[in-house]
């Protein structure tokens, strides 16, 4: 608001929205479905940051984690697989004033999305990523997905998985121009929280990882974190995450990790047990591709004209050799 | 003997000018008319020879910070680009840096121009008289030169056209931030009512169709079917006229405005002319603002109302009663600093009463009004009578005043140093509220042969007219606030410069020489009758330089004879006595200077007062200690200080171990902030367990189930967080079963 007056008149006025104000029906996901604790963190963080419902916009691509749009009260695109981070990226370029937020799981990600993932990451635009990470297919009924661990048995790998995972943390960390990068645990929602939180108020790409049970096809494979608070590292830090003293009595594997340290952040990003759990990396100073290049930009009537005109040039046939440069040299 | 004689002649003759200002006698005689400058100054006979910040280029391309750049520190920047090392580029410094002696010699002769044409003409004087081949490089550096704008030397007209410049920048910018805004928020109202035409009948009417369509295709459609049709779908709501009026009202006051106006146009559709806001007087600069205060008023209501239109934010049950009720004491400064500031630029000889007034009323009234007070003579007589000094006591002292007003922002400096105070102007330009400039621009042509920009430094260096900043933006206190950083020598009372010079004996000399106010004085051939030229055969062992008597009584030093270096016009060095009235106006002088001081903090007497205080008490602590540290080693030697000293009790910390209330195994419960909201419990009985407001689950009524449904939920919650405690109903069912499954959830 460019006057001061109304913008405290609209803080008057500010309405306190409920988390029911967000619910858009039932969810379809499984009972005990780690989705279903990602979604009441982000129904909080809409309720407790006041989101503008027609401010907001979730967008996924295909899978269980991707129905997440149909849950919340406000916009919404359920996109193709693997390709909800260029329509993200679209939107953000067209409405830079939207809170664009994306799920996606390990295969929309990782598998089919891959290229995607990564140029996502070195444009980063201002937008918060969860990668729902179950390790299983679990939408299509259980087959291996690439963040499976070697030798789990499933319905397209009946001898258990031949490969290592890939690691969604190291990889994005490896690529250019990452600036957040956080790890969460669908069974501390607390913790799942405060990340969702912090990744939110990151300017830039905010790439947050949920480790999340599949109680229908992997009913007891995060069993042992789950059980034994000591097979989870937290990281906690004066500029990161910052710890309950309920919530530090159970956890007491701590490790205070300054997330502006990138070497110590591919380091953790390694380690597989315990898991670590909090914000490994975050970097304020990169620039968002949107801002390079001056999204938003208003569309007046001459705007779109220029532009379309623009377009039709490249599919005109110009008589003799007279292209627009000759005939605007002419 | 006779030598003696005459000495103490010489003597009583100076010290009798010194006390009467009387010059009687051989060994003295007035310098009026002798072309004699202070001996510091004496180096600086042809400014076009040196190398320093004049002239400017009033900057038209380029940031905002960069709006005023010295032509030296241009040529620099090009030199740096062009001039590669080695021979071949010292050659090419050399030509430029003489193309720059040329310019500046052009602009000291008064020639005006854009830098562009200058150069150029320099440049040919250059390659016309020179046998050397110097178009070349000189075109080389040509083409590197980026910058373009006016030159401005040191004269009468540098403060204002100085800060014109530099308003007007800022202006700009932010008339293109304005301009830009209020322009989007035309097309996004338009675009609203544009739909709502579209949608309506008449949009859907066959004219209309046919005219969205253009005349390419014209023939291929039967609009009237078209309308037809599309009468039948549902248009939707159509805009209610409460706000379809309030959307109009508001674009036409946007496109109507007179406030901002783009680059080189005129207002958008020929409307009225825009605003001007450069003022001549405080008076009309008032009188603007309050005539344009309703369009202005009405301009920020419609911004408000077209922001909330275009978010859907516009509830006419809670801002109607507020737009209505929208006057001027709804604008706070950052509102009223949207707009163009009002410049005005001052004289301070044309100043009367109700000006003054008006200045006044202007600066306190916190409106965003920039005003410069140019000032072109510090040492204008006093109108009590002869030989009271009144030095600057009106507009000179504006500055200082202004002070007192704690939200104006405030500058004093002189002309020399305008392009070091550049960027505290800018700042004080872009400051949300009124500022006052005022600047000193030696130009009054009192100072004899002295050039203004000489005179201007003077009268910093001398302390007559210090450069100072007031910022109220910059903090809450006075040291974030005032600074005095741009005076040389700041922690001192006078500066001192290294002069050296070739005496009777051909011998070099060096000499640490300050120059005081009295040598300002001394340029000054008005107050020549206060000063005497000593013959060198009377030069005498009482003879003191001038700083050493200030800041002292008269009457200490009686048989003092205060003297400054002097150079002629053939710039041989003499010692010129002074009289005690300009003394006095000196040591006023260094008050008025330590006071700024103090304001600087530096020499603070508050802050020195309370220094010796504690260094006071910290030495009698100390002192203490000592003592009692030796009366102790005297009555037990054998201890070591180390033992000696008190061991402090370990007192193990009450630590805060939040008592966790102990639960009862018997009651169930569950640890709602572990709650995963996964819906396991809620499936199994949603009345018996309920999600709270973050949607994590709790036991909502214990009634509403059964102890097998509280062991079910238990088995199922995926983080075990669900304790189904002991059977309230002794005779359910199978409770044996489920007493031993409950076992582990306890």
């Amino acid at each position: 608001m460019t006057i001061c007056g109304t913008e405290c008149l609209l803080r008057v006025y500010e309405e306190h929205p409920d988390l029911e104000d967000y619910q858009g029906g039932v969810p379809r996901w499984c009972t005990g479905c780690g989705d279903n604790a990602v979604l009441a963190a982000v129904q909080r963080l809409c309720r407790d940051e006041a989101l503008r419902p027609e401010k907001t916009v979730f967008v996924s691509g295909i899978g269980c984690s991707s129905r997440f749009p149909h849950y919340m009260k406000t916009y919404g695109f359920h996109g193709i697989h693997g390709r909800a981070l260029p329509v993200a990226e679209g939107i953000k370029l067209a409405r830079p004033d939207l809170h664009v937020f994306v799920n996606t799981g390990d295969g929309d990600c990782c598998s089919i999305g891959a290229a995607h993932w990564v140029h996502a990451i070195r444009y980063n635009m201002n937008m918060t990523v969860l990668l729902h990470d179950n390790e299983i297919y679990g939408l299509t009924k259980m087959q291996a997905s690439p963040t499976s661990p070697q030798g789990l048995k499933s319905n397209t790998t009946p001898r258990g998985a031949y490969l290592q995972p890939l690691n969604p943390l190291t990889v994005t960390l490896g690529v250019q121009n990452a600036s957040f990068v956080a790890q969460a645990v669908d069974w501390i929602p607390e913790v799942l929280y405060d990340i969702i939180s912090a990744a939110f108020h990151h300017k830039g790409f905010s790439f947050v990882r949920i480790m999340q049970r599949c109680p229908e096809w992997l009913p007891k494979h995060f069993e042992p974190w789950v059980r034994d608070p000591q097979k989870t590292l937290l990281l906690t830090h004066e500029q990161g995450l910052r710890l309950s003293p309920a919530l530090a009595k159970v956890y007491r594997n701590q490790e205070t990790h300054d997330p502006a340290d990138l070497d110590r952040a591919r380091e953790i990003a390694s380690t597989l047990d315990p898991i670590p759990v909090g914000i490994l990396y975050r970097n304020p100073n990169v620039p968002c591709y949107e801002d390079l290049r001056h999204a938003g930009q208003l569309r007046t009537a001459e705007l779109i004209k220029t532009g379309l005109e623009a377009e039709f040039d490249k599919f005109t046939i110009w008589p003799h050799e007279e292209t627009p440069e000759t005939e605007r040299a002419a | 003997m006779q030598g003696d004689t005459d000495m103490d002649m010489h003597l009583q003759e100076q010290v009798a000018f010194r006390l009467t200002g009387q010059a009687a006698g051989s060994g003295l005689r007035t310098v009026e008319a002798v072309g004699l400058r202070p001996a510091l100054l004496a180096n600086y006979r042809d400014l076009t020879r040196l190398r320093y910040d004049f002239p400017l280029v009033l900057v038209r391309n380029g940031p905002d910070e960069h709006c005023v750049r010295s032509l030296s520190g241009i040529i620099d920047a090009v030199l740096q680009e062009v001039a590669p090392r080695g021979p071949e580029g010292e050659r090419l410094r050399k030509q430029v840096l003489r193309l720059e002696r040329e310019i500046r010699a052009q602009t000291a002769k008064g020639v005006a121009g854009p830098l562009s044409a200058l150069w150029d003409k320099a440049a040919r004087r250059l390659v016309a008289a020179s046998d050397e081949p110097l178009e070349d490089n000189l075109d080389r550096a040509r083409a590197a030169l980026k910058v373009e704008g006016k030159l401005l030397d040191c004269n009468a007209s540098t403060p204002s056209r100085f800060l014109i410049h530099a308003w007007t920048r800022c202006q700009q910018t932010k008339a293109r931030r304005m301009l830009g805004e209020i322009g989007a928020l035309i097309v996004k109202l338009s675009d609203i009512l544009r739909a709502n035409t579209i949608g309506s009948e008449e949009g859907r009417s066959a004219e209309s169709l046919r005219a969205a369509v253009g005349t390419a295709h014209g023939e291929v459609f039967d609009f009237d079917v078209m309308s037809r049709l599309l009468a039948r779908v549902s248009a939707g709501s159509s805009l209610p006229l409460s706000r379809l009026r309030r959307i109009q009202w508001a674009l036409s006051v946007l496109k109507s405005q007179r406030f901002f106006r783009p680059d080189s146009q005129r207002a958008p559709g020929g409307g009225e002319e825009p605003y001007a806001f450069v003022f001549e007087n405080c008076t009309g600069a008032l009188d603007a603002f309050r005539e344009r205060l309703p369009r202005m008023i009405e301009l920020i209501k419609a911004i408000s109302v077209a922001e909330l239109e275009i978010e859907g934010r516009y509830s006419e049950a809670r801002h109607d009663a507020f737009f209505e009720a929208f006057y001027e004491r709804a604008l706070g400064p950052n509102d009223l600093n949207l707009f163009p500031d009002y410049l005005v630029c001052l004289g301070g000889e044309s100043a009367n009463a109700t000006e003054d007034a008006r200045l006044w009323e202007l600066l306190s009234s916190g409106l965003p009004a920039k005003i410069l007070v140019q000032t072109d003579d510090i040492l204008e007589e006093s109108t009590v009578g002869e030989g009271h000094f009144a030095f600057g006591a009106r507009s000179a002292r504006l500055a200082g005043m202004a002070l007192g007003l704690q939200q104006v922002y405030v500058l004093q400096s002189s002309s020399s140093n305008l392009l070091q105070a550049g960027e505290r102007i800018l700042r004080g330009l872009r400051y949300a509220g009124p500022a006052l400039f005022s600047i000193y621009s030696g130009a009054a042509g009192s100072a004899g042969d002295l050039p203004p920009y000489l005179n201007a430094a003077a009268a910093m260096q001398s302390r007559a007219f210090p450069a100072f900043s007031y910022d109220p933006s910059a903090g809450l206190d006075w040291a974030s606030r005032f600074s005095l950083e741009q005076n040389p020598q700041v922690d001192r009372d006078w500066t001192a410069a290294g002069l050296v010079y070739e005496d009777e004996s051909h011998q070099r000399v060096a000499e640490n020489v300050t120059f005081t106010f009295v040598d300002f004085v001394a340029c000054d051939p008005r107050y020549a009758r206060h000063f005497a030229k000593v013959a060198r055969d009377a030069w005498n062992e009482s003879m003191v330089p001038v700083a050493e008597c200030l800041g002292g009584a008269p009457q200490t030093a009686a048989d003092k004879v205060p003297y400054l270096l002097m150079a002629d016009c053939n710039d041989v060095l003499q010692r010129v006595i002074v009289d005690d009235r300009l003394i006095l106006a000196a040591d006023r002088c260094r008050e008025r200077w330590r006071m700024l001081q103090e304001f600087g903090g530096i020499r603070n007497s508050h802050a020195e007062r309370l220094l010796a205080r504690e260094k006071k008490a910290w030495e009698e602590q100390r002192q203490r200690e000592l003592e009692s540290l030796k009366s102790e080693s005297q009555v037990a030697p054998a201890i070591p200080a180390a033992a000696a000293a008190p061991v402090a009790p370990v007192i193990s910390p009450t630590q805060a171990e939040s008592v966790q209330e102990e639960k009862s195994s018997d009651e169930p419960y569950i640890e709602t902030p572990r709650c995963t909201s996964c819906d396991e419990c809620t499936q199994i009985n949603n009345r018996m367990f309920a999600y709270d407001a973050n949607k994590q689950a709790y036991i909502a009524d214990l009634g509403a189930g059964t102890y097998r449904q509280l062991v079910e939920a238990a088995e199922s919650c995926q983080v075990s967080i669900i304790h189904p405690g002991k059977p309230r109903n002794p005779n359910e069912a199978g409770l044996d079963e489920l007493l031993q499954r409950a076992e582990p959830f306890l």
